[in-house]
């Protein structure tokens, strides 16, 4: 016998009635819907008791009957936060209403809204618990740390994981790269990745998040989902195509000052007293007379003021292709200066995309390609990428797919990084004489094809003292280098119930990569061939099993269990021409002076030949019991067994628990607060060795002559190492209020990794320089933060708020026998440290020497140096990262903007350091107290030049003592210390403005079914810095070597686009 | 499977083994690398010696020694690429029971000793109180400092183990091939043995006169007695085994260093025939060095003698005319050693020039000046100081050092220096303070003196 059961359907924030919501008795075929005013009837069968109301874009209710007739119901807004699926480790999916720890996803769309070489870089700002550090290199790489550095001497990258697959994210830059010594970044592998084919990004951050992929995941992972093809049936087809232009931001780059010209200060040129101060003295047109020449070897600005009514012999003087040739100029500052030699970068995008969808499978099939030339002459990156997936239901309850994607990088004339000559940013920001005009240079190169510079040893000898003309750098000393990778894997579905599903799966990650790099004969030092090829090789195969049953009403059992087999292969192999080439303009290692030797030029990188094996046997096995959709408490272990541990340690387990609950299901949802969830975990992660540093072994040397040459290894590896750890903890809690309209989540974690592996630098009196061993505890807590809130919502409008907010404490608490971890060295006197008591990152150097907080002066008024390289100068960790995006929509049209921020974390400047000492920066000339310029000779009276720095005597009383300048503010005046910077900014990351055509217009064009236009700008306006002339963000490349360290910066390169997408 | 994961742990690419022959190459052509070198990063003894000056950049000749880490390469260079490999070749010879004749274990394990000797004498010579006795030992990273003086006592103590043990009747084995300064010749090593003690003894001769007249009267008889005696290691042409000073000032193609005015000056005004060997005659025709200490336009000067900066110029460890001048102060602080001090001296002088090629007739000339020839008496270590200075020429290491024992030629600092002294030591390296806390000892300045320097 039936009932009828009537009532009305509204909007629980508005009140309105809600029409054509579907009205259920669940377990039967009865239903219906409401009408225009929101009432509905039904009849409800007997033995029923309960009706559902579900409507899109609202969360489903179910209500109880009892002996009601009237039920109205007031239908919340669905909350897509909390409702979504969220894809965990090994692929698991879970509804983020279930999950016990942090994970914070990014919508795919955003990435390829506003399109970057380094789809990475788009996490910048969005996700609490991230770090991301972008440099300002074509194609360079991007540092991801997630929840801060855990490891003292390995990588502390976060892992990326595609549709289940980890996928190699290694930069392979040489170690001198990485510490500033020269050297090109190539990158890192992670961009390997289509980013049209990107359907969201998820970032699991603590361990017990994590565990599931074991140790590789310690540092974190950011899991990819790529599309899966369209969920409606038939062939769907969407291009993307797109274009951006890159300018420099002149905030970024060294100003230059315009008064003083090519010299050393005080130096003296000539020995013949008459002859005119600052410039050398020489019969240039053989009248018997002599005459003022620009002393060219002098790579500085700190010689003579300039006077436009003296004519000098200039560099393009003896060049006799010049116009200038035997033609003494004014003396006087370039008019184009080195801001002039960068270029607009330009980069298009396109890419197509075709998939279909049928009763038993899908499959895509997509191509894009991205090129862009840098802000340097003659560089371009270009990726090429192909992907195919496709999956088929085989037969009942199996389904088979697989998917393969290649991508190909092809650079050519990407940018020298750090001390190098191969770097154009160490001679214009540290040795740059600012009478030198680049478009002079530019026509010098290309009027003769050879390397005419303005650093010419003498009038008659026309080669480099130090520097090239860098257009000669760019177009004859340039590199390429081409990766060819291929990823994927195809697996195997079975689900025999649908209780219980069986999945196994193979999948591969390979990549070959050749890198050349040239110095061309004519160049400043010798002459060079260097090529490195590599190879990398990943093979893993899952086999895992998936249970999820109901108990009984009210209790959910999930449980999985499985085996992970992984094989690792790395060879790489790298080789110079020694003593120079033989041939010019033939880059062959055939080619080489001498027998090509093993270790390079200046003997600091050894030839590279390395082929390591890492195998690694996992079992994992994990259970989630839910209770209702109230209480979820999580089970998980994992052992591994890997092949770079010692045979008696390479097997080590790890557990972790994990729990949260709703508490908002006790009570009845209100407008004010919609829901809320409570979560805790604790787990314990184990972590291998880097593979060879079990055994040692001998190195061998180039030998001399006939006579063979070995050397004890250097580094001593140890028999004994055991598996380091991490334990950590954390703690959530997320709610949401005002009809889910705004709400936060926050997370307070605490990760302690222990006995960890250690490539510890020694006293070298012990006769080696590094030793492997367990010790160490490095402790990581911190809050992440993020909101978000809807202050307005409208039919047609809507503005919505995300922000995020990151504070992480990083404290190394012990070291085992050592009392300080040397991570890098760096010119300039500067270290990277871990040492204990203080946080990863120390940045030690000489520091000045304070009297009650005040810097003490010497007797030539220059600050003293305490002389101290252990002093502590600087910390790299930022006090807190935070990042807020506003979305404006109307209609069709939708503008966001993002602001990012990073407040606090030192870096060591060698760009300043040299270029202060050298005078090229506008900050060296400029009117002392005295009223006079403040490079003019330091007297006893009111002509005086030179500054008092702010300080005191050694007596305590305040300094009175003029210093000269530049001498005062550089290298040589200071100690290491005055270099440091904050590196705290804030900038306007993203402004992306989009447009979706509408429905009507779209309909009548026929065989579009969407059209999607955005213009974007990116890194558009470092609203706040405080690093003179240069982008806080900035470094040499991503790792661990690298932070905190700026020589040869790259300015910031602003960037507008536009992206178009279609759907047919 | 995983009964094969140990293979994994194996390098393919690098020995587990090497036979010793390889360490003691490794170790005599690294020790003779830094001892010759003039980069600007670890050997500046050629600036401190006041032999060189700097052009564009003259900051190691004003005594900065700190900012590139000037002590911290040499230091690391000389433990653990030379003494360890010495270290580790004593080791494997001692294990190796294959020899047919214990003498030729025997003269191996003498050559290793003499060359850690010779590397020890030069690390205390540096830095004064070093790791010694702990030193060179994987398992203790944290090695405690030795006294410097008590570090040559036994210094001369192992020395004289290795000479006693020295069998000219038998071979040095598979060493005759690895020996790049003597090809195994045992008299040789004998006489180079002697020679060193020679020298270590006359460091001495200021502070423990005692011991060293016992140690200079003991060497005296066995020293080098001719130039074909020296411990001269011949470089090649190819790179990279080439002669370092090439590599810095030819290949680099940077021109960072010109003689300085110091020697040139005094040199001129002795009239000094080795001049057109030392250098390059300056466009005047005259031979200008540049101001030491200062910054020099390298177009303006005299340059080094395209001689030596050859690729394949020979470098030297000990030299016969080093070892006259030695025998001559010997003799002149009335040590027991035969000869006199003038015939001594007039030999140290001679042999210089001969190296140097200079013809008998201006060699006659140059020693007959009344500046040069031998006057006796209580001017001989100004004499012998000067004299030795100009012969140490191109040896920047032993002339800094017998500068520091001397005191003669009266070096002074450059008026921009980072002390108004020459500096006398080398400070400790930044990363011991770093790695190295409990047990590097305090006030660790550039003036300080090592114990040998009483003035």
């Amino acid at each position: 016998q039936s009932r009828a059961v009537s009532g009305t359907v509204t909007d629980a924030a508005t009140g309105q009635p809600l029409p054509g919501v579907s009205v259920l008795v669940p377990g039967t075929s009865v239903g219906t819907a409401t009408g225009v005013d929101g009432t509905y009837t039904v009849n409800v069968p007997e033995g029923s008791n309960t009706l559902v109301f579900r409507f899109i874009g609202y969360q489903n209710v179910q209500r109880t009957i009892d002996n009601a007739s009237t039920i109205d119901v007031s239908l919340p807004l669905d909350n897509q936060q909390l409702s979504e699926v969220v894809v965990t480790a090994l692929g698991i999916e879970r509804t983020r209403n279930e999950l016990p720890y942090a994970a914070s996803t990014i919508d795919g769309d955003a990435v390829s809204q506003t399109r970057q070489q380094n789809f990475t870089n788009q996490l910048s700002g969005k996700v609490s618990g991230v770090q991301i550090q972008q440099n300002n290199n074509l194609g360079g790489s991007t540092n991801i740390i997630i929840r801060g550095n855990k490891s003292i001497s390995g990588n502390n990258q976060a892992l990326f994981v595609v549709d289940g697959v980890p996928l190699d994210n290694s930069t392979n830059n040489t170690s001198d790269q990485a510490t500033g010594r020269g050297g090109y970044d190539y990158g890192n592998a992670a961009a390997d990745i289509n980013p049209d084919d990107i359907e969201s990004m998820t970032v699991l951050k603590g361990a017990a998040a994590t565990a599931l992929y074991g140790s590789r995941a310690a540092n974190g992972v950011v899991m990819i989902t790529t599309k899966k093809g369209s969920k409606k049936k038939g062939i769907g087809v969407t291009v993307n195509t797109g274009a951006s232009w890159g300018f420099i931001d002149k905030s970024t780059y060294t100003r230059y000052q315009k008064n003083y010209g090519e010299g050393y200060e005080g130096a003296t040129y000539n020995r013949n007293p008459s002859a005119l101060p600052g410039f050398w003295d020489i019969d240039i047109d053989g009248d018997g007379d002599t005459e003022p020449v620009v002393p060219t070897t002098q790579d500085a600005s700190a010689g003579a003021a300039f006077n436009p009514n003296l004519l000098v012999y200039h560099w393009d003087a003896f060049d006799p292709t010049s116009p200038n040739y035997m033609q003494a100029r004014p003396w006087v500052a370039a008019e184009n200066d080195p801001t002039t030699f960068f270029e607009d970068a330009y980069g298009t995008s396109h890419s197509i995309m075709i998939d279909g969808t049928g009763d038993k499978g899908y499959f895509k099939l997509g191509y894009g390609r991205n090129s862009n030339d840098g802000i340097l002459p003659n560089s371009n990156v270009t990726k090429d990428y192909l992907n195919f997936a496709a999956s088929y239901d085989v037969i009942k309850n199996v389904a088979a797919s697989a998917s393969i994607n290649y991508a190909e990088t092809n650079g050519l004339g990407r940018f020298g990084t750090g001390y190098s000559g191969l770097n154009p940013n160490q001679t214009f920001r540290q040795w740059w004489p600012v009478n030198v005009d680049i478009q002079d240079l530019k026509d010098a190169y290309f009027r003769t094809g050879e390397n005419v510079t303005w650093n010419r040893i003498s009038p008659t000898n026309a080669a480099p003292a130090y520097s090239d003309n860098p257009y000669w750098t760019r177009y004859q000393n340039y590199n390429n280098d081409n990766r060819r990778r291929l990823f994927g894997n195809a697996r195997i579905d079975y689900n025999p119930t649908d209780w219980l599903s069986i999945m196994g799966r193979v999948s591969l990650d390979t990549y070959d990569e050749i890198r050349e790099e040239r110095i061309a004969v004519g160049s400043q030092g010798v002459s060079e061939y260097a090529r490195q090829n590599g190879r990398f090789s990943e093979v893993n195969y899952d086999l895992m099993a998936n249970l999820n049953r109901d108990l009984n009403e009210d209790f959910n059992f999930k449980a999985t269990v499985g085996t992970n087999i992984r094989e690792t292969n790395v060879s790489r192999v790298r080789l110079q021409t020694n003593g120079g080439l033989v041939i010019p303009g033939l880059y062959a290692l055939t080619n080489s002076v001498s027998p090509i030797q093993t270790f390079g030029l200046g003997a600091t990188e050894p030839a590279t030949e390395v082929d390591t094996r890492l195998r690694v046997n996992g079992y994992f096995a994990s259970v989630t019991l839910g209770y209702k959709q109230l209480a979820f408490l999580d089970l998980a272990s994992r052992v591994d067994q890997s092949s770079s541990l010692p045979p008696e340690n390479n097997t080590y387990f790890y557990p972790s628990v994990s729990g949260s609950f709703v508490f908002s299901e006790l009570f009845e949802p209100t407008y004010g607060f919609t829901y809320g969830k409570i979560r805790a975990n604790y787990a314990e992660v184990g972590n291998m060795a880097q593979p060879l540093s079990v055994y040692t072994t001998y190195n061998l040397i180039t030998p001399f002559g006939g006579t063979s040459l070995a050397s004890v290894n250097s580094v001593r590896n140890n028999p004994n190492l055991e598996p380091e750890r991490t334990k950590s903890w954390e703690l959530g809690l997320e709610m949401t209020f005002l009809d889910a309209r705004a709400g936060f989540d926050v997370t307070y974690y605490n990760a302690n990794s222990v006995d960890q592996i250690l490539r510890a630098p020694v006293s070298r009196a012990s006769g080696i320089d590094y030793t492997w061993i367990n010790a160490g505890e490095v402790v990581n807590k911190g809050f992440e933060v993020s909101a978000f809130g809807t202050p307005v919502r409208t039919e047609d409008f809507s503005w919505t708020i995300n922000a995020n907010w990151t504070r992480n404490r990083n404290r190394v608490k012990d070291l085992g026998p050592i009392d300080n971890y040397q991570i890098a060295s760096f010119q300039g006197g500067v270290t990277l440290n871990a040492s204990e008591g203080e946080p990863f990152g120390a940045i030690k150097g000489p520091g000045f020497v304070y009297n009650n907080g005040q810097r003490v002066v010497g007797e030539d008024g220059l600050y003293l140096s305490n002389n101290d390289a252990n002093t502590t100068i600087g910390d790299i960790n930022p006090d807190w990262i935070g990042g807020v995006t506003n979305t404006l929509k109307y209609k069709g049209i939708s503008l966001g903007f993002l602001i990012d921020v990073k407040q606090g974390g030192d870096l060591f400047s060698l760009d300043q350091s040299y270029g202060l000492y050298t005078g090229v920066p506008e900050s060296t000339s400029f009117i002392n107290d005295l009223g006079n310029p403040v490079r003019n000779p330091v007297t006893d009276d009111e002509t005086s030049g030179g500054i008092i720095l702010p300080g005191v005597n050694e007596d305590g009383t305040p300094n009175d003592i003029r210093a000269a300048v530049p001498l005062a503010l550089g290298t040589d005046g200071n100690p290491a210390e005055a270099f440091i910077y904050d590196a705290s900014y804030v900038k306007l990351r993203e402004v992306t403005l989009g447009y979706s055509l509408p429905e009507s217009i779209v309909s009548k064009l026929k065989v579009f079914q969407g059209i999607d236009v955005s213009l974007y700008g990116r890194n558009l306006w470092i609203i706040h810095k405080n690093t003179p002339y240069s982008d806080p963000e900035e470094g040499l490349a991503a790792g661990t070597l690298s932070l905190g360290y700026q020589s040869g910066a790259y300015p910031t390169t602003r960037n507008v686009g536009f992206n178009i997408r279609a759907r047919f | 499977c995983t009964d094969d994961f140990e293979e994994d742990l194996i390098d393919p690419r690098s020995p587990v083994e090497v036979p010793a022959t390889g360490l003691f190459s490794n170790a005599q052509r690294n020790l003779v690398d830094q001892m010759t070198t003039p980069s600007v990063n670890s050997g500046i003894f050629r600036l401190l010696a006041q032999q060189w000056a700097s052009t564009d950049y003259p900051r190691e000749s004003q005594y900065d020694i700190v900012t590139r880490n000037i002590p911290q390469n040499f230091w690391n260079e000389l433990y653990t690429d030379v003494l360890m490999d010495l270290r580790e070749a004593r080791t494997i010879v001692t294990a190796d029971e294959t020899f047919p004749d214990p003498a030729e274990k025997a003269n191996q394990i003498a050559m290793i000793e003499i060359m850690e000797v010779y590397t020890w004498s030069v690390l205390v010579n540096t830095f004064g109180d070093i790791p010694y006795n702990e030193a060179l030992n994987p398992e203790n990273v944290q090695p405690t400092y030795d006294d410097a003086a008590e570090i040559y006592a036994d210094l001369f103590t192992r020395l004289d183990a290795a000479l006693n043990s020295l069998n000219e009747s038998a071979g040095s084995g598979d060493f005759a091939a690895a020996d790049l300064i003597y090809g195994g010749d045992i008299e040789s090593w004998i006489m180079f043995g002697n020679s060193l003690k020679l020298r270590m003894g006359m460091t001495l001769a200021d502070v423990d006169e005692t011991t060293a007249r016992r140690v200079v009267a003991e060497a005296a008889d066995n020293v080098f007695t001719s130039l074909a005696d020296n411990a001269d290691f011949q470089y090649t042409e190819t790179t990279p085994n080439v002669n370092p000073i090439w590599t810095n000032l030819v290949q680099s193609g940077r021109n960072d260093f010109v003689p300085a005015n110091t020697l040139v000056d005094v040199m001129n005004e002795l009239d000094d025939p080795r001049r057109s060997e030392y250098f390059t005659l300056f466009s005047n025709g005259e031979y200008v060095g540049g101001t030491y200490g200062t910054g020099n336009p390298y177009s303006n000067f005299s340059h080094v003698n395209p001689a030596i900066t050859a690729p394949d110029f020979e470098a030297v460890l000990l030299s016969y005319d080093e070892v006259e001048f030695y025998l001559a102060e010997a003799a002149a602080r009335g040590f027991d050693v035969s000869g006199t001090a003038g015939e001594h001296y007039t030999n140290a002088i001679r042999a210089s020039m001969e190296y140097w090629g200079v013809p008998e007739a201006e060699i006659n000339a140059y020693l007959s000046q009344p500046e040069v020839a031998w006057t006796g008496g209580g001017n001989w270590r100004q004499q012998i100081g000067v004299q030795k200075w100009i012969a140490l020429y191109n040896r920047g290491f032993e002339a800094w050092t017998e500068y520091r024992r001397l005191d003669y030629p009266q070096l002074e600092a450059p008026a921009v220096a980072e002390f108004d002294v020459v500096p006398v030591r080398y400070p400790y390296p930044a990363a011991e303070r770093t790695l190295n806390t409990a047990n590097v000892p305090a006030g660790d300045e550039a003036t300080n003196r090592i114990f040998w320097d009483v003035q």
